[in-house]
């Protein structure tokens, strides 16, 4: 279980991201974070496994309080929690299989990896989470002569070598085209339920969450304005966490 | 370019943002309430900048303004004084006291900033045009007396430069029989001798001459190497029949040399001095600022400036050379590879460290493989630069072609020197072509298929063995011995003693300073004229101006022909054309510096009017203009900054090459520097280098400032 309690972010510059978020996560939520751009959602997500230092505020899982942990403790807790990004992050000029292979490099003695000696295990651990996301064939050519769809499935792959307990997933179709929205959360809902792992997903569009989402929370200017089902999130709810001249839209 | 037309884009959104601004203000005026104030500021704004100027601009909160007509004012009035003490520059008599008539333009200058001053706090401002001239009158009268500048001479003397043109054009590699010796056979001669042939007459007797062996290499006795030990059996150090290579192959084993050294050795230092990374190492900000100081004070010093310190260290010698430019060439690299490495995406670094990798995991996977193309393309761009530096640094480190000319120039043989100049064109603007070449598919950067076939692994291996092959050949040629750096000259605990404390006593430095001017002026003249002489030409090498006739791609390619030709030789090995021609002095050496200047920026010119926007062009054609009206409202608008920004950096590299125009006879300070160095004055030449450092950093400074404001 996950548990955020009065997380606080203010950034050098005076801007206060996060203004005191509170809520919790069971394992195997799929758990949608919604609100405008600029509310807070990659800020709480990059606190999560700490990629962004929180001002305050404590986040615990299974005990373990991640706010309190330090150097090598961070990349410990940070080597179980896979991540996902919007721009997917890739090395784009290195081969699909490096990028994979990176995902690895929490657990793997530093020397070796650093001459890009990996272990046998490791290698076929590498090969059958390509499979898993359909790219067996591209493993050797280079990640930026891939589509965007196929790049963030590379993304996928790279955070499942980790073995993630938790996915953390920035708006991870929010640079895609709308089509492809659905290939990609079918996978982070495929491991979601197949293999128990915790899903933290923002996303943009509500008919994506209605579909995919367990549970939801909406941030609106740093603040959690809605944790509820999916489902809940009537007209009244969307004009409060969207604003009042927003329009709800569709996609396919 | 595209950055550079956004750049013109958000200056004119500025200026109507401004215009709106001064509007509404205007109307604030009106307003009563307002009134008081502004009166105030009214009158002390321009009371101000009478007593001190800029100080008004600055109450006015034009901060910026402010501090550039101070330090201007403060400037010019320094150089007034100076030059009238120094060498009486525009003196007049008036009324029995003698002074300079420089006061007047400066005057006027004063005058502008108190206008400036009150039409600021009227929400106007003063044209900067006139404050430019006025500036540019006392600037441009000194630099023509320091710099010597005798026109005269230059018709008087023409004889002179007829005389050793005709020689420069006509190299000695040939040589024929006459009247019972040996003599240069031009290219007259040449024709003569085909002339014969073809008609089947008697040939005159040829010989190639003795300099085609002293610069390309020829048959004689080497010393045998481990290389001959192992593959023949001959001990190391025994003189052995076999290929002397000439001055030239030196060079380019030099440049080589560097390039590899200072690449390999870069590398660290940029990881230091790279923002980023250091910002995620404990105490590593510390470290950023020593490195990147460090750096930028080791690239203000020239190249050949360094060979001076190295000779001293391992003694006369190609070796020397090598040292020399993979000192320079490890700042200059490192820099730009820091530059580079600030600049990555930052996304991956992210992911890696979100997969709970450390440090250097981090930079084996995020970091390294982004910048692997932009290193290349910057080691290939530096061994360019070095290729060129490496045929001057002998002039001090006795090593490569540029000793060569050295000598040739000693004992008057200008044709052995032209013979040295065409063949370092022919080796520059094919070292050119290559690096440029290849630069430009790294920066593609297109995604290849895996190529694992036999074939390519026996290519690459062919490839390591062949590179391999050249660099032990470079490295016996050049003389590269590392036990020579533990085994310093005589006087080098001398050197690194006295180097540090300066001689700092009033007629070193009075002597120090003059000099400098002189090499600043000598800059500032440079790259004026050849400017003013290259922009006509660049019109004519611009692709896209001369049309598609047979005519003028003749013309296009005959400009382009020059500035490449007249690019490939450094300004230093000009020098001595035009010693002959005026006569040794800052002259001469400003003329080489001009020729270099025409070029490059002829070059640069040409390329920034073939990269405008067609789109206006193709307006003002519609509209019935002819070629010039063309030119006039829809090319000179689009060329002005990239001109502007191309002409400052210019201005950089000119004044670091004028500060060793000096060693060939060029004047100004690489002159006293050379022989403070001859006579072992060293802490002279540390108080000498010590003023290059601050001046050049100082005009970097200024210039980049400048470039942001204007460009």
């Amino acid at each position: 279980m996950l548990i955020v309690k009065d997380l606080v972010k203010t950034y050098p510059n005076g801007t206060q991201a996060l203004k005191g978020v509170n809520f919790q996560v069971d394992d195997g939520e799929f758990l949608a974070v919604i609100g405008l751009s600029g509310s807070g959602k990659s800020t709480l997500l990059r606190c999560i496994n700490r990629l962004i230092e929180p001002t305050s505020g404590t986040i615990l899982w299974n005990d373990i309080d991640i706010t309190a942990a330090k150097g090598k403790e961070i990349r410990m807790i940070r080597r179980q929690i896979g991540m996902v990004f919007q721009q997917f992050n890739l090395v784009k000029r290195s081969s699909v299989y490096n990028n994979v292979m990176s995902g690895r490099l929490g657990y793997v003695p530093t020397f070796p990896s650093l001459l890009q000696s990996f272990s046998r295990e490791d290698r076929e651990r590498a090969a059958n989470n390509l499979a898993m996301v359909g790219l067996e064939d591209k493993a050797h050519v280079r990640a930026d002569s891939l589509s965007g769809g196929q790049q963030q499935r590379v993304g996928i792959a790279r955070a499942l070598m980790q073995e993630p307990k938790i996915i953390l997933a920035d708006e991870p179709v929010a640079s895609l085209d709308p089509v492809l929205a659905h290939s990609i959360l079918k996978y982070l809902e495929q491991l979601n339920k197949e293999r128990g792992i915790t899903v933290l997903c923002s996303l943009h569009f509500l008919d994506l969450v209605h579909r995919y989402a367990t549970r939801a929370i909406a941030l609106k200017d740093g603040l959690v304005v809605f944790e509820g089902l999916p489902s809940e999130i009537d007209d009244a709810q969307f004009k409060e966490i969207y604003g009042q001249d927003a329009e709800r839209i569709e996609i396919s | 370019m595209r950055s550079l037309k956004r750049s013109m884009g958000k200056m004119l959104n500025e200026s109507k943002l401004a215009e709106m601004r001064c509007e509404e203000r205007e109307l604030m005026t009106s307003n009563s309430q307002y009134i008081p104030e502004q009166k105030k500021k009214r009158v002390i704004a321009p009371i101000l900048s009478l007593v001190i100027p800029g100080s008004g601009q600055m109450v006015l909160k034009k901060t910026w303004r402010g501090v550039t007509v101070f330090i201007v004012t403060l400037i010019l009035s320094f150089l007034v004084q100076w030059g009238f003490s120094n060498f009486a520059i525009g003196e007049i008599a008036v009324g029995g006291l003698k002074t300079s008539w420089l006061w007047i333009p400066l005057a006027l200058f004063w005058l502008w900033n108190v206008l400036d001053a009150y039409l600021l706090s009227i929400q106007k401002t003063a044209p900067p045009l006139l404050a430019f001239i006025f500036a540019a009158v006392v600037l441009y009268t000194i630099a023509w007396v320091v710099t010597d500048v005798n026109l005269d001479r230059l018709v008087t003397r023409f004889d002179a430069a007829k005389t050793v043109m005709t020689k420069v054009v006509n190299p000695d590699y040939i040589q024929v029989y006459k009247d019972g010796k040996f003599e240069v056979c031009g290219w007259n001669c040449i024709g003569d001798y085909l002339d014969a042939k073809i008609k089947g007459e008697s040939v005159p007797h040829l010989r190639v001459s003795e300099n085609v062996g002293d610069i390309f290499g020829r048959q004689g006795t080497v010393t045998a190497t481990w290389w001959d030990k192992l593959f023949r059996g001959i001990r190391v150090g025994v003189r052995i029949p076999g290929f002397e290579t000439g001055k030239l192959i030196e060079t380019i084993a030099i440049g080589l040399m560097a390039t590899i050294f200072s690449t390999i050795l870069a590398i660290p230092v940029s990881f230091l001095a790279a923002h980023n990374i250091m910002s995620h190492v404990p105490g590593g900000k510390v470290v950023y600022y020593i490195v990147r100081t460090l750096l930028n004070v080791v690239r203000a010093v020239d190249t050949v400036v360094w060979g001076l310190l190295i000779i001293v260290w391992v003694g006369l010698g190609s070796f020397a050379g090598v040292i020399a430019l993979t000192i320079h060439s490890i700042a200059a690299l490192a820099k730009l590879y820091s530059e580079e490495i600030e600049h990555i995406d930052p996304g991956p670094v992210e992911a890696i460290e979100a997969t709970g990798g450390n440090f250097l995991q981090v930079i084996r996977y995020a970091v390294i493989p982004q910048i692997i193309p932009s290193f290349l393309s910057y080691t290939l761009l530096r061994w360019d630069i070095n290729m060129r530096s490496a045929t001057v640094i002998g002039f001090v480190a006795g090593g490569g072609i540029g000793f060569f000319v050295l000598e040739t120039i000693r004992i008057g043989g200008y044709q052995q020197y032209a013979a040295a100049l065409w063949a370092v064109a022919v080796v520059i603007i094919l070292v050119d072509m290559i690096s440029s070449k290849w630069r430009n598919k790294i920066l593609e950067d297109k995604p290849k298929a895996p190529d694992k076939t036999t074939w390519s692994r026996i290519r690459t291996w062919i490839y390591i063995i062949l590179g391999l092959a050249v660099f032990t050949y470079c490295w016996n040629i050049t003389g590269i011995n590392p036990k020579n750096l533990f085994n310093p000259g005589v006087t080098f605990g001398r050197l690194l003693k006295d180097f540090v404390s300066l001689d700092l006593s009033q007629s070193v430095l009075a002597g120090v300073t003059k000099q400098m001017i002189t090499t600043v002026m000598q800059a500032l003249l440079a790259t004026t004229l050849g400017a003013l002489v290259a922009i006509p030409f660049s019109f004519l090498a611009a692709k896209n101006l001369t049309g598609k006739s047979k005519f003028s791609a003749w013309i296009y390619h005959i400009t382009r022909s020059i500035f490449n030709i007249l690019r490939s030789i450094e300004a230093l090995l000009y020098v001595a054309i035009f010693v002959y021609w005026v006569g040794i002095g800052p002259f001469a050496g400003m003329l080489a510096l001009a020729i270099t200047t025409f070029a490059l920026i002829g070059k640069l010119f040409s390329e920034a009017i073939e990269n405008i926007d067609t789109g206006p062009i193709e307006a003002v054609n519609a509209t019935g203009a002819n070629k010039l009206q063309m030119i006039m409202y829809a090319v000179v608008p689009q060329i002005v900054p990239p001109f502007l920004s191309y002409l400052i950096y210019q201005w950089d590299i000119n004044i670091r090459m004028a500060t060793i125009i000096g060693f060939a006879g060029g004047g100004g300070i690489g002159l006293t520097l050379n022989s403070y160095f001859g006579s072992l004055q060293y802490h002279k030449a540390g108080t000498v280098v010590a003023m290059i450092v601050i001046v050049v950093a100082l005009l970097d400074f200024t210039s980049a400032k400048i470039r942001e404001k204007f460009v």
